[in-house]
């Protein structure tokens, strides 16, 4: 973790140093990086000033406007801190929207996440038609978030769709889940568990850099399926790991698709599906208060870099990096 | 263990050995410098370029609608008439799904280069007019460039925001009340006719249900246009001058009328309602067979149609049918700062009053406005269906009052605020009354 | 066949154990097919349906359609003025560039980021990771008044405003993707090559590149799917109908409140998911084959 975590917490530990505190080791001794480590970046440093960093500070100013999109940017109205407190204190569709954004990625992450450890590690084994089984998991990724797979679902989870015709073979009454504000979300949430393929692959690629000969030693040491994975797979993994919680815990948070998908674009029945990301895009383009937009996306920006901070903290104490970095 | 390392500002945070005046001042300098960018290199675009004097001088004009393979056949066969017509004109024509569209439209606005002729429709007309977005054609109307003389009266004058004409009609609709004629046939049920009261349109969808166990209508209480010909009939309005034409009693009211609907078993159950309360053709309770009725807009037969074997018909929408007005289904308007307003107003005279390009057209867009053009195409008119909904629609006009005003700016927001109020008194969430007092909550967050 | 690996690679890819007993094997086998039958199901819910008359696509709920359809195949393919296959040759041209930009320029940026020690690293790394979070839809509209600003928007080539971002390492996904695989591959392996005289081009060059083969089929992957699916941003900044994408060209078909040809979207839509099929079966190909440090070591 020295890489994010220590420039952090290792100089306040060894008393705010300057620039070469968090080196250790054989880093210490290269101080010619500097220039190549600048080469290499050159590309993403110019995407960050010419393609990201502008548009996100536009936003950040225009969040302190009203700026409905159509007027000019010379004539949007300095608002100050208006639309954050508009947020905070008048606007309970914006508190609501919280709330189904927290009960959708504390469900929806955690188990998308299970089903990709799962299935990844159920084909990372070569045998004859495994890549097809890959694909084939992979299929539902494919559909993103387009047209068809808006109908398709809607479909299946109806009243008459064939989930409920499922359940009435083992005579369960089904719910009109999709069109239920009691069930919407929980649809919701399966559609994005259903499109488990990314952090899959990731999973399998990371599976895939485990040395072989890790498993070799353990083998030769007795270790029995179990222990191999724990004492080999997980930590060898746990970068990995590490990348899939943190993006999909973002993703998580994002939710766009799905919910835009499903509910029309309404994030109906009743804002039972209203994610926080919809809600703000509701706000932008279809009711053009895009100054407002804007300062939801601020607090959201910081409300996920807390989220992900703590993440950050706590991988020292889990992730394993082979480059010697976290010890 | 580590040592406890309060990771308060994110582990990665900005070194904080840096004064923080210096690095205020710094962002503060940064914001202004990247404001003043797109202001700058945006102005240079912007320069008020003279408008050439040469009448055949070469002019190309960008054009954007939204619509299906169908009008985006029509419509550039009609510009094409145009351009051989005038051939110094050429057309930069874009059309997408009305999906995404108005995101769209607003994105170009925003960067500066709007389209100088696009579609838009009464949803947005105020938004856009009410920022200057829309160039006013009175005095175009008013020399005679842009002639309305053949337009209903009142169809024009619903493309009037704030005295200025925002928008030219490009088609003539009205609210619909679509039925399933094979279902009432089989079943020996009368057909509803025009001018049943709100009570009978009910006891009528009731008696529908009871004998074919399909409902008898969709409660439309989250429908908009329903609940605005139902106010109309009250003496109400959805909108008078810069306030809302209604209030709590009216729409507690209103959703009453529905409940009472609900509670006798005319309308389908919450779910379903849901379904239908969808503006999408492929979703209508009457296609899927979900319900007898439907409430839509009258032009909107046709596509109906393409969806379902059985037989349709279609009528006003209940009680007194001078509650409804030949509406704009959508509109042409030109971009304020477009290059070429002349021509394009002059474009957008053609579309309606040349008698080929109005030929051409047909009924794509609704009725054509220019009533002499309306009746030669309505001739020529072969689809069962479409010729249907030009003659109720053509009755009705004999019986259709006055022009409402144009929605105003956040009506949008107010549809989506209808449709969440009364959703939550059809799934029980709140009485008629709570759901009524949080939607005239929202409405008027909506218009301030 | 993606089972065969070189066989070198084999015994890795079997695992822990080396190969299993069939019994073993034929169970997990009937495990995964019952799994899949239930995740495929939508699609194909989704076939079915794009078997279907417009009619039928409206009122039959089934997986079957009663009256097959294939009509909708050809309708779709030749809905419009160009060939449907146009928008699949643009489609499958932005991926492909999307492809090499974002591998190229996030494998140099990561690299910087995992193994390289410069001055404000750890801040250009939570900027990178700070540019994740805000959600993308407050992004649009200033990007796109940037992008008209610096003329790259509506020029002679309209794909410049989609492209030029992915040259630029501007998805952050794919460096953190990157820096993370990296960080896994032992930091001896630069040491050694730093003792036979390696800096820091040499390493990447020897070391880094050929490690990095799973990240970079993963980003490849990724690249190439999220790219064919992106309908918000091509939808923006696309305006010639010869110039549509697929996911553009697939709302085409449904104006939801005038024309719907349900029927051939949904047709067109099954075919649009074989080129992303394909190329992920192709690909991951490449994630079969395990990685052997020991030779490198060695």
């Amino acid at each position: 973790m020295a890489l994010t975590t220590a420039p952090g917490p290792t100089r306040r530990r060894t008393g705010s140093v300057p620039t070469p505190a968090g080196r250790r080791g054989a880093g210490r001794a290269r101080h010619g990086d500097g220039l190549a480590g600048y080469v290499f970046l050159s590309p993403w440093l110019l995407g960050l000033l010419a393609v990201t960093a502008i548009p996100m500070l536009l936003s950040l100013y225009l969040s302190f406007t009203d700026y409905d999109i159509l007027t000019p940017f010379s004539e949007v109205r300095w608002v100050g801190l208006a639309n954050y407190e508009r947020m905070f204190t008048a606007d309970p569709s914006y508190w609501h929207s919280v709330r189904v954004t927290l009960t959708f990625a504390l469900v929806a992450v955690p188990l998308k996440l299970a089903a990709a450890l799962g299935v990844a590690l159920l084909l990372n084994r070569a045998w004859r038609g495994v890549g097809l089984f890959r694909g084939l998991f992979y299929l539902p990724s494919l559909l993103g978030g387009s047209v068809a797979l808006a109908i398709v679902w809607v479909s299946m989870f109806n009243r008459e769709g064939a989930v409920n015709s499922l359940l009435a073979v083992f005579g369960i009454e089904g719910k009109p889940w999709v069109n239920d504000p009691d069930w919407a979300l929980e649809t919701l949430m399966v559609l994005a568990i259903w499109q488990f393929g990314a952090p899959m692959v990731i999973f399998l690629a990371g599976l895939k850099q485990v040395p072989t000969e890790l498993y070799e030693a353990a083998s030769v040491d007795g270790a029995g399926r179990w222990r191999q994975f724990v004492a080999v797979t997980l930590p060898m993994l746990s970068p990995v790991i590490f990348f899939n919680l943190v993006l999909e815990t973002i993703n998580g948070f994002q939710g766009f698709t799905a919910a835009f998908v499903l509910s029309n674009g309404t994030g109906g029945p009743v804002d039972s599906t209203l994610m926080y990301t919809l809600n703000l895009y509701i706000t932008g383009f279809t009711d053009l208060e895009m100054g407002y937009a804007s300062a939801m996306a601020w607090v959201f920006l910081v409300a996920i870099a807390i989220i992900t901070a703590i993440f950050f903290s706590t991988g020292r104490f889990w992730v394993h990096y082979s480059d010697g970095e976290d010890r | 263990m580590h040592p406890a390392t309060p990771p308060t500002t994110g582990t990665y945070a900005v070194p904080v050995h840096r004064t923080p005046v210096r690095r205020r001042r710094l962002i503060r300098g940064l914001l202004a410098a990247v404001v003043a960018l797109p202001l700058v290199l945006g102005a240079a675009g912007c320069g008020d370029e003279k408008t050439s004097t040469d009448p055949n001088a070469p002019v190309k004009l960008s054009i954007f609608w939204w619509g299906g393979e169908a009008r985006a056949k029509l419509t550039e066969e009609a510009l094409a008439l145009y351009t051989k017509k005038h051939p110094n004109v050429t057309f930069e024509k874009t059309w997408q799904a009305n999906q995404g569209y108005f995101d769209k439209l607003a994105t170009l606005t925003a960067g500066g280069n709007p389209p100088d002729i696009f579609q838009i429709d009464d949803n947005y007309l105020a938004e856009y007019a009410s920022r200057s977005a829309t160039l006013d054609l009175t005095s175009y109307k008013d020399a005679g460039d842009l002639d309305v003389s053949k337009f209903p009266r009142s169809l024009w004058q619903y493309g009037v925001v704030d005295g200025k004409l925002a928008g030219m009609a490009a088609g003539e609709n009205t609210q619909g009340l679509v039925y399933n004629r094979t279902l009432l046939t089989k079943n020996g049920l009368p057909e509803p006719t025009t001018g049943m009261t709100w009570e009978e349109h009910i006891a009528w969808a009731e008696q529908v249900a009871k004998k074919t166990r399909v409902p008898g209508t969709q409660d439309p209480s989250a429908d908009y246009k329903a609940f605005w010909v139902w106010l109309r009939q009250q003496g109400k309005d959805l909108y008078k001058g810069k306030e809302l034409g209604f209030t709590a009693e009216d729409v507690t009211k209103w959703f009453d009328l529905w409940k009472g609907a609900r509670d006798r078993g005319a309308t389908p159950t919450p779910d379903v309602i849901h379904e239908g309360n969808a503006t999408d053709i492929t979703k209508q309770l009457v296609v899927t067979g979900k319900a007898a009725t439907s409430w839509v807009w009258v032009n909107q037969m046709p596509e109906l149609k393409k969806n379902t074997k059985d037989e349709l018909g279609v009528i006003a929408y209940p009680g007194d049918p001078s509650a409804q007005w030949a509406r704009a289904s959508m509109y042409w308007s030109v971009f304020r700062g477009s290059k070429h307003k002349d021509v394009a107003v002059d474009v957008m005279n053609f579309l309606a009053n040349d008698p080929e390009a109005v030929k051409v057209l047909g009924t794509d867009r609704g009725l054509p406005s220019n009533l002499d053009l309306r009746r030669v195409v309505s001739d020529d008119v072969t689809d069962p269906a479409m010729k249907q909904s030009i003659q109720v629609e053509s009755d009705l006009a004999q019986k259709f009052g006055e022009a409402p005003q144009v929605p105003l700016k956040g009506h949008s927001k107010i549809r989506a605020e209808l449709t969440k109020a009364a959703e939550s008194a059809q799934y029980g969430r709140a009485s008629s009354a709570q759901a009524a007092e949080q939607f005239l909550n929202a409405c008027k967050s909506a218009i301030a | 066949m993606t089972a065969t690996a070189t066989p070198a690679a084999a015994p890795a890819a079997t695992g822990p154990r080396g190969p299993r007993r069939s019994g073993g094997q034929a169970v997990r086998l009937l495990i995964l097919i019952a799994i899949v039958a239930v995740v495929l199901y939508p699609l194909f819910w989704m076939i079915g349906t794009s078997l279907k008359s417009q009619e039928e696509i409206v009122n039959n709920i089934g997986l079957l359609p009663n009256e097959f359809t294939p009509g909708n195949y050809v309708d779709g393919w030749t809905n419009f003025d160009l060939s449907f296959g146009r928008f699949f040759l643009n489609s499958a041209m932005v991926s492909l560039l999307t492809v090499i930009g974002n591998g190229i320029s996030c494998l140099l940026a990561a690299y910087a980021f995992a193994r390289l020690r410069f001055r404000l690293r750890g801040v250009w790394f939570a900027v990178m990771i700070g540019t994740l979070l805000l959600p993308g839809h407050v992004l649009i509209v200033p990007q796109y008044i940037l992008f008209r600003s610096l003329g790259l928007v509506g020029g002679e080539w309209p794909y410049l405003p989609l492209l030029i971002p992915q040259f630029l390492a501007t998805e952050a996904f794919f460096v953190f993707l990157m820096v993370q695989f990296m960080r896994g591959i032992p930091r001896e392996l630069d040491e050694a090559a730093k003792i036979d005289g390696a800096n820091a081009f040499g390493i990447f060059r020897h070391v880094i590149l050929p490690l990095s083969r799973p990240a970079l089929v993963t980003t490849a992957i990724f690249s190439f799917i999220w790219t064919w699916n992106d309908f918000f941003r091509q939808l923006v900044f696309l305006s010639d109908l010869e110039d549509y994408t697929v996911p553009v060209a697939l709302t085409l078909f449904i104006d939801s409140t005038s024309q719907s040809a349900v029927g051939p979207m949904f047709a067109m839509s099954v075919l649009s998911l074989l080129p992303v099929f394909l190329f992920f079966v192709a690909f991951q190909r490449m994630l079969v084959e395990g990685i052997n440090t020991s030779g490198l070591k060695g």
